[in-house]
């Protein structure tokens, strides 16, 4: 309400957000696994007693840590300021208050940051150049500072989800920073760095596998065994570990939002939220499958492993990693910001507030000419639908209405406005928030969208 | 008795009984060409673990499907009350696409790689009675749910044999059960796609496996003039086979993926006396045939209109024939002249179907 909304047709702003998130999850989770395999790998090479072996070894790794380094430190870094720049723009109120919260952990993320972006560049760049000890130590610090990357923004992000009751006890008063430790290491950070750790590893093990899946088998069959090899094992955690660590998250999220997963288990009905439980379905079978493959693929027939089997176990992870943080973002719903900020931004105990003296009497950037009821109600559902449904594409509101008269879409809206504890969109849907007159506006520019002036006359004729 | 030597004693025991080393043998002896085509290969395997998971799938729905008069209601109650009946149907629903997609692609990768000559003429035939059939198998199946679209599709797909000349009244009428599409003609299609299909499609498919058992891996004409010692060859165990494997893995999570995001929907229950809404068409892998149909019948217009459809319906079958007479045409390697004109052929045929479907979907009305 304090802010302009940004309005993305078609594509709705939740979109601009999750497309770099995911780009961004797949390359940062690689800048910390991969961070540790560099190291790791060096190590190996440094302890191998077939010098001509591990000379060869050395050379690879050194092609791979620039492949790394342009993935990470170009497009990891531009997709990450990107996120910024579109929940700053999608969700200004809920960025707001993660900073006020976290302004102290952002600090410590951008320090580790810029240690990270040296330390790589100094290791890539002085391949042959310093001694290999210092070299390998490089390496290390790297390894180090990029995990604490990780270890900073989980807590914020895990935050989101479930902000734990110390935190939700003193929201709102001003005082929030001051329960910071508690509000960071909410119930689901620990099983969810564990997983993240474990993703960080595989997406290590996926990267490395297109490096070495361009070794030639004919002339360096040997090395592009011990590599694949070597590779195709970092997934070996995720194989073990992930169920236990998902089903320990899982427990950990709070009832209400859990329950959520189970919706579509017994439908496909549109606007059940039923997309959520096929969402995670796929994530636990593309994880799956991503194993199998590299399992089958490198690890079984490291000699014929080739850069498109590289690249179709690539995108299997990116299909598991998008599904991965949709399901993540869905398992919030109705909240941007659990149990404390609904995903239009309208935080908890404001709603009776609005409901009172109406949406938009504080929305002070809409513009005067919102004097009509289309007009007020257009600018209504900007704010109150708009992040996470469009008119016409993604959750099109027009689709979902359609078949709706007036009277029907008015007591649709009405239904979302009282909000009743036993109604079937009270799990996943916020409250629509205003005063009657709020409910009639939205509702006609609702009816005018799904019922448009010429189509009512001919239904009339 | 360790458990080592109780496995080995299994084994000889059921080995002198089934031969299974000799089976083994083979599988060692056993090599698959590589080349820069080999990728081609795993189409008909895909193709196979389709087949297998529609299966898997039909047995489960046939537990719930009723057919006749309940038609509708049981596929409402497996899409929206049943838990996972909506991802068993979805699955079922787009293995049985990704198979026809699988199948014309390994259709045609055999065509170009000239996999159809001499020794492999059968592999080619039974390949395409195993097509009809999985078109039939389309066909029947997608009437099942008995929903506007897919009562109007089948009403209309019916016409087509109905327009063949005395006797195409018959076979129409024996299909519908009737005149009309109604309930009968649900139980004929569900005794053809479950009982009838199966029973003649599995021996057909096995018979096809032996044959590729039997003559190998067809290497492309460009391989086959190469010398013997120049040419690449892996062997089918274990290499291929987990290669394969990996294959049906990614073929299984493309599955899962599309049957997750996008589940099989479920349109309003069919109404016999209501006007055909807008937009029916027939399955994409129809809509080909069922357009050229349309556009030779747009070609005999006129006084000749009357044999349009007739006309029509003889040049397609006359383009199918010419299609699986291919091997005689084109025989062997010292075809020449003919083998380009067959690749000609082909190449006529993907722009034929490519160019008649995206009319076929520009037109719909």
């Amino acid at each position: 309400m304090n802010y302009p909304f940004w309005e993305i047709p078609y594509l709705g702003s939740g979109w601009v957000i999750g497309i770099i998130s995911i780009f961004h999850v797949m390359i940062s989770q690689f800048a910390v696994g991969g961070g540790l395999y560099l190291p790791l790998a060096e190590r190996k090479a440094m302890r191998m007693t077939d010098r001509t072996a591990a000379d060869a070894w050395m050379k690879q790794l050194a092609g791979h840590s620039k492949f790394f380094l342009k993935v990470t430190g170009i497009y990891g870094t531009v997709s990450g300021v990107g996120i910024w720049f579109a929940i700053g723009l999608t969700h200004p109120e809920a960025t707001s208050t993660l900073i006020h919260n976290f302004v102290f952990g952002w600090a410590i993320e951008w320090i580790f940051f810029l240690v990270e972006m040296t330390s790589i560049a100094v290791y890539y760049y002085t391949w042959d150049r310093i001694d290999p000890k210092l070299h390998l130590k490089v390496g290390w610090v790297y390894a180090v500072v990029s995990f604490f990357t990780l270890f900073i923004i989980n807590g914020i992000l895990t935050f989101m989800l479930a902000p734990g009751s110390t935190w939700l006890g003193v929201a709102g008063t001003g005082h929030e920073a001051s329960v910071f430790w508690s509000a960071f290491f909410n119930p689901t950070y620990w099983p969810s760095l564990l997983l993240r750790c474990c993703v960080c590893a595989s997406l290590a093990g996926i990267w490395a596998l297109i490096s070495a899946s361009r070794i030639d088998s004919d002339s360096a069959r040997n090395l592009k065994i011990a590599v694949v090899r070597w590779s195709a094992k970092w997934l070996a955690p995720s194989f073990l570990a992930m169920p236990f660590l998902f089903g320990w998250y899982l427990l950990m999220v709070p009832s209400s939002q859990r329950a959520l997963l189970t919706l579509g288990v017994d439908t496909i009905g549109t606007g059940t939220f039923s997309v959520i439980t096929r969402v995670a379905l796929i994530i636990v079978i593309t994880s799956a499958t991503v194993v199998g493959v590299t399992y089958y693929l490198a690890y079984r027939n490291p000699e014929d492993f080739t850069l498109s089997h590289a690249l179709a176990i690539l995108v299997l992870a990116l299909v598991a990693t998008g599904a991965g943080e949709y399901s993540r973002e869905m398992l919030r719903k109705p909240y941007v910001i659990g149990q404390w900020m609904y995903s239009n931004g309208v935080r908890v105990p404001d709603a009776i507030k609005i409901d009172q003296r109406g949406y938009l009497a504080k929305s002070n950037w809409v513009w005067n000419n919102a004097d009509t009821s289309y007009s007020r109600g257009e600018a209504i559902f900007r704010g109150e639908c708009g992040s996470c449904h469009t008119l016409h594409g993604y959750r099109p509101l027009a689709t979902l209405l359609s078949g709706r008269d007036s009277a029907n879409i008015r007591a649709f809206v009405s239904m979302l406005h009282e909000y009743k504890p036993d109604s079937p969109y009270h799990r996943f849907m916020p409250p629509m928030v205003g005063t009657r007159q709020d409910v009639d506006d939205l509702a006609n520019f609702l009816n005018a969208q799904v019922n448009p002036p010429a189509t009512a006359i001919a239904a009339q004729r | 008795m360790t458990t080592k030597s109780i496995a080995n004693t299994v084994y000889s025991w059921v080995d002198e009984r089934l031969g299974l080393g000799e089976l083994a043998k083979f599988a060692r002896k056993k090599t698959v060409p590589v080349h820069k085509q080999s990728f081609w290969y795993y189409w008909g395997g895909i193709s196979l673990f389709l087949f297998l998971v529609q299966c898997f799938t039909g047995v489960l729905l046939l537990v719930y499907y009723r057919p006749g008069a309940d038609a509708y209601e049981s596929v409402r109650q497996i899409t929206f009350t049943m838990h996972f009946g909506w991802l068993i149907r979805s699955a079922h629903a787009w293995s049985a696409n990704l198979m026809m997609l699988s199948v014309l692609v390994h259709m045609f990768s055999v065509f170009f790689m000239k996999a159809y000559r001499s020794p492999r003429e059968f592999g080619w035939f039974s390949g395409m009675m195993l097509l009809a059939l999985a078109s039939v198998f389309g066909f029947s199946g997608y009437l099942l749910p008995m929903d506007e679209l897919s009562f109007f599709a089948t009403k209309v797909g019916l016409e087509i044999p109905a327009a063949i000349p005395v006797i195409g009244p018959i076979i129409a009428n024996l299909l519908r059960g009737g005149p009309d599409v109604s309930e009968f003609t649900v139980q004929r299609f569900f005794a053809l796609h479950v009982v009838v299909l199966p029973a003649v499609f599995i021996p057909l498919l096995a018979f096809h496996l032996w044959l590729v058992q039997k003559h190998g891996n067809a290497a492309p004409p460009s391989e086959e003039a190469k010398p013997a010692s120049q040419r690449k060859s892996m062997p089918f165990m274990p290499n291929f086979l987990v290669k394969d494997l990996a294959m049906w893995i990614i073929s299984l999570n493309v599955l899962a993926l599309l049957a997750s995001i996008f589940p099989w929907q479920l349109g309003k229950q069919y109404d016999a006396l209501a006007p055909a809404p807008l937009g029916i068409h027939p399955e994409w892998y129809f809509m080909a045939p069922f357009e050229m149909l349309k556009l030779l019948g747009l070609v005999f217009s006129g006084k000749l209109a009357a044999l349009g459809e007739i006309a029509g319906i003889l040049i397609f079958t006359l383009g199918i024939v010419l299609w699986l007479l291919i091997p005689f045409y084109d025989p062997n390697l010292e075809s020449g002249r003919r083998g380009r004109r067959a690749h000609y052929f082909g190449l006529f045929a993907i722009f034929a179907l490519l160019v008649t479907t995206a009319i076929g979907y520009w037109t719909i009305r």
